[in-house]
């Protein structure tokens, strides 16, 4: 998978494309309009991560371009506003999603993932971790091919579990995906792991391993190492 | 009160003071004059008297005005002049005189002289006075407030006009304000004084508003850049202090940021740049609220009752709605005791969100205000960007502590 990361701020730049890396993505970097119009008229890319406001251009300009050329790329913008007047005008220029600055790498790779599942996988979208199998177009999970029944949130947890596998995930990071909003949920912590405990019992029933582990306390890592 | 108004006050106060001023003093010099002329008159009446007296031996009497007689020497009386008042038979009223009593010596015989004149009532001479003044007063005052009257709708007009729009001036509106020309150098004056100013307003407001959001917005790439870092170091392989402090360190981070939003949402709400208003029925988003909210809610085992009399329409923002329904409902849940109650009632101008709670956590004065916190986990901000968005749409919000926490919003119309 190839991913371009439009973005002027160079610590971030590097920061996201060796987490990217790391996740085994094709990461390539523009940190101006001029080099990111340059690179999408060369090469084709599966994601485009665009901050909007670039120091030479306004990041809305190329998407436009990106969905007049018809590029078939899935494109979050990354923003420091935090207005829906932004969000909306983002989407309806054709952006698949938008983040606002400061966003977790967690939350990044989720979010990737969601639109390739969308733009490529088409029927055949199930993720599998060893006995785990989940089929997102029909939000299934099956333990050996036994079906278990997940509430919505349970399911969303699950699935940001694996696709975050091997990663320490603090509360506070699956508070935020779970519920995406600034609600202050510090002391409200308990729901996490009740909705963790639920997850751990049903694949229990049918047999599968519990691979969530508890990190001192304040994270978790789904990991089968 | 209106210039004009004012100005006729003045005119009034002047020219009230200034006839009475001269009523007085023309009072008095007239009576002065009139008594003079009396005067005048009954010594020319006496020199008579005194001729006849001495020519023909004869002692004139005529009642009222002359009286002579012979006197005796102890019977002399000294030259004066007293006021009386006799009775006139024919008007059949009490009228005022002048009496002068005076004695003469001629040829060795002693004359009393008394001779009287009859005045001018003083109410009369008042009356004199005062009528054609008084008749000058009320004439000027009218003159007066036609021209006034005829002024406003002439002179006072381009005035009137300019400063609707001076009223009407916006800082989000970004047209220049545009004043009327007038022949009047003063409001010309004026005119151009109010256009450099709102000019310059406009353009420092712009500056402003311009640097908070770049401000805001270029913190949190280093807030960023900081939180991401923070969060790679949390993958490799900790002691458990240096990761717990590390997810402190990643918390005072998403703190910071929260906080950085919220001033700058606090700020955007002030400069009313959420201007794109619907009308919103506040029911629903309460219900989805509460939806949303119902993990939190489940989790304190709190019981969420909704009532809703009748649907509470108001224009706004749908942002700024989620915003003040987020910041009430979480409150309400974040400061209320395990197994508590939130109850909501909405009718037609009315949303009121009541909620158990430990006592005394709030008090009524500071509540509002930036920065008051119950504890250190929360921002202070909630309450006052609800506070807020209430100023900037007419709503009045009231906080009522009776058994529980309520906070009631209100269309003031």
């Amino acid at each position: 998978m190839k991913i371009l990361v439009v973005e002027d701020e160079i610590e971030l730049l590097t920061t996201v494309s060796n987490y990217l890396t790391k996740e085994k993505y094709i990461c390539e970097l523009a940190e101006n309009f001029q080099k990111a119009k340059k690179k999408l008229s060369i090469n084709e890319y599966d994601i485009i991560l665009l901050d909007i406001t670039l120091p030479d251009g306004d990041g809305i300009d190329l998407l436009q371009t990106i969905r007049k050329n018809n590029i078939r790329a899935g494109v979050i913008i990354l923003s420091a506003k935090n207005s829906l007047d932004d969000k909306i005008t983002g989407l309806d220029f054709g952006a698949d999603d938008y983040m606002t600055k400061p966003f977790q790498l967690s939350e990044l790779n989720s979010r990737i993932k969601a639109i390739l599942r969308r733009h490529k996988f088409g029927g055949d979208s199930t993720l599998h971790f060893n006995e785990i199998s989940i089929t997102t177009d029909s939000k299934t999970v099956k333990i050996n091919n036994k079906e278990i029944v997940l509430t919505k949130k349970e399911y969303d947890m699950l699935l940001y579990f694996i696709i975050n596998k091997n990663r320490v995930l603090t509360k506070e990071a699956i508070a935020e995906h779970l519920w995406n909003d600034n609600i202050d949920l510090s002391d409200n912590f308990d729901f996490i792991y009740t909705h963790l405990n639920n997850i751990r019992r049903k694949i229990k029933s049918k047999g599968g391993n519990d691979y969530i582990k508890t990190i001192y306390g304040m994270g978790y890592k789904f990991t089968d190492q | 009160m209106k210039f004009l108004t004012k100005i006729n006050h003045q005119y009034i106060w002047t020219l009230g003071i200034l006839l009475i001023i001269v009523s007085v003093v023309g009072f008095f010099v007239l009576k002065n004059i009139i008594l003079n002329e009396i005067k005048e008159d009954i010594f020319e009446k006496e020199y008579a008297i005194i001729n006849e007296i001495r020519t023909q031996n004869n002692t004139p009497n005529i009642f009222p005005i002359i009286e002579t007689k012979k006197i005796s020497e102890n019977e002399i009386e000294k030259k004066s002049y007293k006021n009386i008042s006799l009775r006139d038979e024919a008007e059949n009223e009490q009228e005022p005189y002048l009496e002068y009593t005076n004695t003469v010596k001629i040829n060795n015989q002693y004359y009393l002289i008394k001779l009287r004149h009859s005045l001018l009532e003083s109410n009369d001479l008042i009356m004199a006075i005062s009528l054609p003044l008084l008749l000058l007063l009320v004439l000027s005052l009218s003159v007066l407030f036609f021209t006034t009257k005829r002024m406003n709708k002439t002179i006072w007009k381009d005035f009137e006009d300019n400063l609707k729009f001076i009223e009407n001036f916006s800082f989000d509106n970004l047209d220049n304000i545009k004043l009327k020309q007038t022949d009047i150098e003063e409001f010309n004056r004026l005119n151009k004084t109010v256009s450099k100013l709102t000019e310059k307003l406009q353009n420092d407001y712009k500056l402003l508003k311009e640097f908070t959001e770049n401000a805001s917005h270029e913190l949190q790439t280093p807030i960023t850049i900081i939180s991401l870092n923070l969060e790679e170091i949390l993958q490799q392989d900790l002691a458990e202090t240096v990761f717990k402090q590390i997810v402190s360190t990643q918390n005072a981070v998403k703190r910071l940021s929260n906080l950085n939003k919220n001033l700058l949402l606090l700020t955007k709400i002030k400069n009313r740049q959420y201007s794109t208003e619907k009308q919103i029925v506040v029911n629903k988003f309460v219900e989805e609220k509460i939806e949303e909210f119902q993990t939190l809610s489940k989790n304190k085992n709190i019981n969420i009752s909704l009532i809703s009399e009748s649907d509470f329409v108001l224009k706004m923002n749908t942002d700024l709605v989620e915003i003040l329904l987020n910041n009430l409902i979480s409150n309400s849940i974040k400061h209320n005791i395990e197994n508590g109650e939130i109850s909501i009632n909405i009718t037609e101008n009315k949303l009121q969100i009541c909620n158990t709670g430990k006592e005394n956590s709030l008090t009524n004065n500071n509540i509002f205000n930036r920065f008051t916190k119950e504890n250190s986990q929360s921002y202070g901000l909630g309450l006052s960007i609800v506070k807020q968005i209430c100023d900037t749409h007419n709503l009045k919000i009231e906080y009522l502590k009776t058994r529980e926490h309520c906070f009631i919003i209100s269309d003031k119309k």
